[in-house]
């Protein structure tokens, strides 16, 4: 076997000029398989890593207060992160996402502009790094948004500024929707401004997510939609959000506090119940009222007989509701009117008051009460409740979804307020990034068929030069067959010499593609509003080669010269020593 | 001396509490001006209307829109079809109860909308054309001394009572407002919105009104925007009539047949 490597290496440099151009060109080939592989593993990344993580993380937990999908809060944020942190440790960070529209106007211009938050206090040094990355300050300092000195600190880009006509230390007024739905105006004071990475950040105006939740009415336990980034989003997105799915199942939903009227006060529980006819219906078969004209309408509000006599309320009165929040900087209150009053049974205890699920929220999510279930006194009931699926859960958990399809006609739903108390959907990037994944594909897809092309027009020089090669050596063949060399042997020094070939070629082809890519990420583009300024790191090519690639492009590229050489190698070494000896051309 | 001082202490606490009775009695609660001012709007009979709506925006040209309004109150329904202009001729706005759909004449299609989605492209909003009373809103605000806050004014030469009202319920746009109403009637002449921030964010005047069954129905009224100076729109209605409306006409199959 070691002479054969001999013979093959020796046939090797034989033809200098020949083999040293068919190098070339497999060098060739291989530098643009491993570029073209790294360039797309590149945009891979900063898709992945710097538009999706922005756009919609990796996994997204979305929350729409009552219908409005404007209100994306969540009054028990501290529970939800605790869930997340404990069950995700594949993640890299939780952020949340905040965005609120706004018309702003600046010095005697207006616009309409989106008011997006940035968490410069909850992430690590690499995370805040990461976020400055995004913004080449012209004038300013990034960190200034987190000046508290400062009214609403503000950075904005510079087409946005020119636009608006501020400069540093100006005063932008904006106009908005508060979480409630109110109007509301503020005052943001420009403290920086930037060239944008990418076009998504042209339109925006970056404020640090505290200031943003204080003026869109965020109470200090209210978080907004969450972004969770994953180490490896494509392997566990998906994963990773059927497994929050689950976690983030809701409990039923219950007040335990004191019910008052005039200076009367008892102690019970406060449920809600669901406003859908089926639920209402139900509802009205399963509990006996006092007076039978009494109808479950959508604004019901029932109150036991007992209860009634204790507080002396009777139909159309008002009562108070006062009760311990799980949050001490919080009070539980609230006011309902009532519209009947039932017997009590055993489905629904002497100590219970039935709100609709509308009213009943307003109160609930008004300051996040205790958990009822703790409370010995408290009527909680159980599964086998006939009632059990009339009653409010703490809040809605919709579907998961499998496409953006799906995913937009359950928000259409959402919207439609058929759906009471806050909605809670958990997303990954693939029904809620879609496009940009979609963009990768294509980019993969394009990226994947230009390099074929190419490869095999390279391709069908190498077989071209190796068939010339083996008919030019077939009187040689006759010799050393005539000699006494085996078929196989002749065989293998053809395929050992395009081997050697290959490997040394492809070798040399890697290296001069991590040259290109170093030289290539060296220079600065500047793609201004151009959409394709999205695909750049920074301004800057980004080459993602991995090993597995290069060593598989290698490997591929050897093994195709290899099969190319093999037939007419054989064919070659099938050949009778004196028919090949006769061969002349 | 000290009858002399017990003598102008006495005087001193009459004139105290007479000012204080009179300042006290001098003005009407707000709430029975709110109450007054919600029935005298509220509809005892259904209602047809053309509006017209004329919507002026900083370097935007005026908006024209107008449409057909027909409201119902005994079931919470309104049916919007919008008329002018051509690229909205035949879209509509139906509400019945809590359902609010909006109808695209070119998809022939309902979608559900909420009440604060905007009619037409323009300024106005669908809880605009709602019937909701002041009272469940507002309730009276009131100064550092728990007194009300409510002074006499004039407005042009009417005489008028300013007063302000403090949200009580979250769902409204604005927080606090500061009415004036005439003191003869207690019509609405002019009304001015406020954020929480205690912006002036739009100034409502109320400029014509018409008489039906003897209630004051205001049928121009000029909306100004506060905040982005500039940008104002006014409301005409015209062609009032409060004649039983036909139960077909709060129904999709309705708005469907007359876009046809």
């Amino acid at each position: 076997m070691h002479y054969l490597f001999q013979i093959s290496l020796r046939n090797l440099l034989r033809q200098k000029r020949r083999n040293i151009l068919l190098g070339v060109a497999i060098a060739f080939g291989t530098m643009v398989l491993i570029l073209a592989s790294a360039f797309s593993h590149g945009i891979s990344e900063v898709l992945f890593n710097e538009i999706v993580v922005y756009v919609s993380g990796h996994v997204s937990i979305n929350f729409s207060d009552n219908g409005n999908q404007f209100a994306q809060v969540f009054h028990d944020g501290p529970r939800v992160l605790d869930i997340v942190k404990k069950e995700v440790p594949e993640m890299r960070n939780v952020q949340e996402s905040m965005g609120v529209m706004a018309r702003a106007i600046g010095n005697g211009k207006s616009d309409n502009v989106i008011m997006i938050g940035i968490d410069l206090k909850s992430g690590d040094e690499k995370d805040l790094q990461d976020a400055e990355k995004n913004f080449r300050m012209i004038v300013g300092d990034f960190y200034d948004l987190g000046d508290s000195t400062i009214e609403n600190p503000v950075v904005l880009s510079e087409q946005k500024a020119k636009y608006l006509n501020v400069k540093k230390g100006d005063i932008i007024r904006v106009r908005y929707k508060m979480i409630n739905g109110q109007d509301q105006a503020s005052r943001l004071t420009v403290v920086g401004i930037f060239k944008p990475a990418n076009i998504f950040m042209s339109a925006p105006v970056f404020l640090e997510i505290h200031d943003i939740k204080n003026i869109a009415g965020y109470g200090p336990n209210d978080i907004g939609t969450l972004f969770i980034s994953l180490k490896n989003p494509k392997k566990d997105a998906i994963k990773i959000a059927n497994k929050l799915q689950k976690k983030l199942q809701p409990s039923l939903a219950g007040i335990y506090g004191d019910l008052s009227f005039k200076e009367v006060s008892a102690q019970s529980t406060i449920l809600g119940t669901k406003s859908d006819t089926a639920s209402r219906n139900f509802l009205a078969r399963t509990i006996t009222f006092t007076d039978s004209t009494i109808k479950v309408t959508r604004d019901a509000v029932f109150i036991s007989d007992s209860l009634a006599n204790v507080l002396h309320v009777t139909t159309g009165d008002q009562i108070q509701i006062d009760f311990k929040p799980k949050y001490p900087d919080q009070k539980g209150f609230g006011l309902v009117k009532i519209t009947g009053i039932f017997s009590p049974n055993k489905t629904v205890p002497s100590n219970v008051v039935l709100v609709n699920e509308l009213d009943f929220y307003k109160v609930f999510y008004s300051a996040w009460p205790m958990n009822f279930m703790e409370n010995k006194a408290s009527f909680v009931p159980d599964t086998t409740n006939a009632l059990y699926k009339t009653f409010s859960p703490e809040w809605n958990l919709l579907s998961r979804v499998k496409t953006t399809e799906q995913m937009t006609k359950q928000m259409r739903e959402v919207g439609s307020k058929r759906i009471r108390g806050t909605s809670v959907s958990v997303q990954s990037m693939y029904e809620s990034a879609s496009a940009v994944l979609n963009l990768e594909v294509a980019l993969h897809l394009i990226t994947f068929v230009a390099v074929m092309i190419l490869f095999f027009i390279i391709l069908i020089g190498v077989i071209n030069t190796l068939r010339m090669t083996i008919r030019e050596r077939t009187r040689e063949i006759g010799t050393i067959r005539a000699i006494g060399m085996q078929k196989g042997d002749v065989k293998m020094t053809f395929v050992l010499e395009t081997f050697f070939l290959g490997l040394f070629s492809a070798v040399t082809g890697t290296i001069l593609a991590f040259v290109a890519m170093k030289i290539m990420s060296m220079i600065k583009i500047d793609s201004g509003d151009n959409p394709i300024g999205m695909l750049l790191s920074n301004g800057h090519l980004h080459f993602a080669p991995t090993a597995v690639s290069v060593a598989g492009y290698i490997i591929l590229i050897v093994f195709i010269a290899v099969s190319t050489a093999y037939f007419p190698a054989r064919r070659a070494s099938n050949k009778s020593s004196a028919e090949a000896l006769r061969h002349y051309e | 001396m000290n009858n002399n001082f017990g003598g102008i202490m006495l005087r001193t606490l009459v004139v105290i509490l007479t000012m204080s009775v009179c300042s006290v009695y001098a003005y009407p609660k707000i709430d029975s001006i709110l109450t007054h001012i919600d029935n005298k709007y509220s509809l005892v009979t259904d209602v047809k209307s053309r509006v017209d709506l004329t919507q002026q925006k900083v370097n935007q040209g005026a908006k024209k829109l107008q449409m057909t309004y027909y409201r119902r109150d005994s079931d919470k329904s309104f049916l919007i079809i919008m008329d002018a202009p051509e690229n909205e001729k035949g879209n509509g706005y139906l509400r019945m109860g809590d359902n609010f759909w909006m109808y695209r004449k070119n998809t022939r299609t309902f979608q559900h909308i909420n009440r604060d989605e905007s009619i037409g492209g323009s300024d106005a909003k669908g809880d605009d054309f709602e019937d909701r009373k002041l009272m469940e809103k507002y309730k009276p605000a009131v100064d550092g001394s728990g007194n009300e806050i409510i002074t006499d004014d004039t407005l042009g030469k009417i005489e008028v009572y300013k007063f302000e009202v403090a949200a009580k319920v979250n769902d409204v746009d604005y927080p606090k407002k500061i009415y004036w109403v005439r003191k003869d009637n207690y019509t609405v002449l002019k009304e001015a919105a406020y954020s929480q921030s205690g912006t002036l964010m739009q100034s409502a005047y109320y400029l014509k009104f018409t008489t039906i069954k003897g209630r004051d129905i205001a049928v121009k009224m000029l909306f100004v925007d506060e905040f982005e100076k500039g940008n104002k729109s006014v409301v005409e209605i015209s062609g009032i009539s409060i004649d039983k409306l036909d139960n077909d006409i709060f129904t999709k199959a309705y708005l469907e047949n007359l876009s046809k």
